[in-house]
């Protein structure tokens, strides 16, 4: 009986249709209300999570490049004169310090008995000499390409690659500071002048950070007079600011590492490094401050790139910025002007990644780069202090020894950039990149050790192989 | 061309959009229904747009990683769903007659 009633809807009296339908309406109304809420819900916890994704992405702020314990108690700034670069680059320092080509060759022969014995300085002035061959990325072709953006390189200031100070378009020369100061009326408007500026001059990302004498090379020094230089002394003025620029390398160029067909991106981005860097310093000096640019030279750059909100170090050493990844050069500009909105280093979710990933560990020719599961204050490579020369010692962070990451440079004939190609961060702007990286930012560890697995499975950052560098050279004007 | 793939992804969002209207128009549809063809859908969509943008970039190994992985799950959620509604639905029947 009450089966009909339901299904025709059909009163079986007066009384159930006038109690049965208002009942009726009341439920509808309350499932429509609670469907409404389920989905205004959804909505709200949706916003909330992309406003919190959002967030995130952009850098959580940081007090510090490292957290409150994150620098030793005997840590000083780095003495430029262990900089691999500039140690292999100088005559006289090789002289000064036998032991360190001894106790390295050492080392060498204990891993390997056969290894043929390394020179810090000979090897590397033969290491752009190596004959061609006829094997993808080692051919006349790769070695054109290589040497054409050396020679502008080498033209404008080639030597800062390797730390010289004041070298080429980057000299020290103020003499064309204008007499009379421009005047901005809020930080505000004068830090976004100079991000336009760097804008102008192909900078890829521009963040400004104070002046910090911790990370600076100290005592600096000069390769071609063989002499220290010294910031007190030398620096022609007081640095209060420091313009952090970001020069992106081409994606297509650096998969092909550590073919001599990298070499030439990086080469490009070397070059326009330079130049930003000496056209920022000569803006400051219009503007009527003091200003000196700088590639690799007078500072670490990691650091002040930290330091400018641009990115996170990395387990290979190398700064990584979100949506390029690692694939960046930095060049640096110390100025006397003081009056900017200065930025905070940030907390990309680098570091916990880094902690999972050792992509870029594995993928090292030269097994340079630590394997280590946690930053540490020193080097973990070796236990004799004599032996981590080259390390910024005192801070946290992964150390690379980047006495075997030289080596395998000149035996290849060029530099590498595999830990640049390896690292997950390191894609092409496309939104299914920037898709992950959101992820990236709110996912725990374990998430991050699936998605290198991920990253291998769908065919990112393969090394060492000759289809990427015939891809490269039938790609042509297509980003 | 990526713009050209937004546009027609645009296109088949509002068709799946009628497709869900006629679906909730003559079936009955739960939370969890509504939920399984969303995200089923949702799937297809991504993984479309996923694997034009990979093979853009020239990776296209993860264009076809992407439609293998992205288009099985959507169709096992789609087909799940499927059989939830049909069963619902005849459940609905059955107790009916």
């Amino acid at each position: 009986m009450s089966q009909e009633f339901d299904d025709n809807h059909t009163p079986n009296n007066d009384t159930t249709e006038s109690v049965s339908e208002p009942v009726e309406h009341v439920d509808k109304g309350k499932r429509t209300f609670l469907k409404l809420g389920v989905a205004g819900a959804g909505v709200a916890a949706a916003t909330a999570g992309g406003a919190f994704i959002a967030h995130k992405l952009e850098g959580t702020p940081m007090d510090d490049i490292v957290p409150p314990d994150g620098i030793a108690k005997d840590f000083k700034p780095m003495d430029q004169r262990n900089l691999i670069l500039t140690f292999a680059g100088s005559e006289a320092l090789n002289k000064k310090h036998p032991e360190r080509k001894e106790l390295f060759n050492k080392v060498l022969k204990k891993e390997n008995p056969d290894h043929p014995e390394f020179d810090f300085r000979k090897d590397y002035k033969a290491m752009r000499t190596r004959p061609i061959r006829d094997e993808p990325g080692y051919t006349q072709l790769d070695k054109a390409l290589q040497m054409s953006t050396m020679s502008t390189w080498k033209y404008v200031s080639h030597n800062e690659g390797n730390g010289q100070p004041g070298d080429g378009i980057l000299n020290w020369d103020q003499s064309s500071v204008a007499k009379q100061k421009y005047k901005f009326d809020s930080k505000n408007e004068a830090t976004l002048a100079i991000k336009s500026a760097a804008r102008i001059y192909g900078a890829q990302a521009c963040g400004i950070a104070r002046f910090d004498r911790r990370f600076v090379y100290e005592p600096m020094y000069d390769m071609a007079k063989e002499e220290t230089l010294s910031w007190d002394k030398d620096v022609p003025f007081e640095p209060k600011s420091v313009i952090v620029m970001l020069w992106e390398m081409d994606y297509h160029c650096i998969a092909t590492a550590p073919a001599w067909t990298a070499d030439a991106t990086v080469a490009e981005a070397y070059t326009r490094q330079a130049t930003g860097a000496a056209q920022m310093a000569q803006f400051l000096k219009g503007l009527g401050h003091h200003a000196i640019g700088a590639g690799n030279d007078m500072a670490n750059s990691v650091a002040y790139g930290v330091l400018a909100g641009l990115g996170e170090g990395a387990r290979n050493g190398h700064l990584i910025a979100p949506e390029v990844g690692c694939r960046v050069r930095i060049s640096k500009v110390f100025t006397d002007f003081d009056f900017f909105d200065y930025a905070q280093p940030r907390d990309f979710g680098v570091k916990s990644f880094c902690e999972h990933c050792k992509r870029c560990a594995t993928s090292c020719p030269s097994k340079a780069i630590s394997f280590d599961d946690k930053p540490s204050l020193y080097p973990t490579y070796s236990d004799n202090k004599e032996d981590t020369w080259n390390n910024l010692s005192g801070l946290y962070k992964f150390h690379s020894d980047a006495k075997k990451c030289f080596m395998f440079w000149t035996q290849n004939g060029s530099g590498c950039a595999a830990c640049i190609a390896a690292c997950p961060y390191n894609k092409p702007d496309f939104w299914h990149h920037r898709f992950i990286d959101a992820q990236n930012v709110i996912a725990p560890g374990w998430v991050h050790s699936i998605m290198r697995e991920m990253d291998i499975v769908f065919g990112y950052g393969n090394v060492a192989d000759p289809e990427k560098v015939k891809k490269f050279w039938k790609r042509g004007s297509k980003v | 061309m990526m713009d050209l793939t937004w546009y027609l992804l645009g296109v088949l969002t509002g068709i799946s959009a009628l497709m869900l209207r006629y679906l909730a128009a003559r079936m009955q549809l739960t939370l969890v229904t509504w939920g399984g063809l969303l995200a089923g859908i949702g799937a297809l969509l991504f993984c479309i747009a996923w694997a034009v943008g990979a093979y853009l970039e020239g990776v296209p190994r993860a264009a076809a990683m992407g439609l293998l992985m992205f288009v099985l799950g959507g169709i096992v959620i789609l087909t799940v769903t499927a059989r939830l509604i049909a069963k619902q639905n005849r459940d609905q029947q059955g107790g009916a007659s």
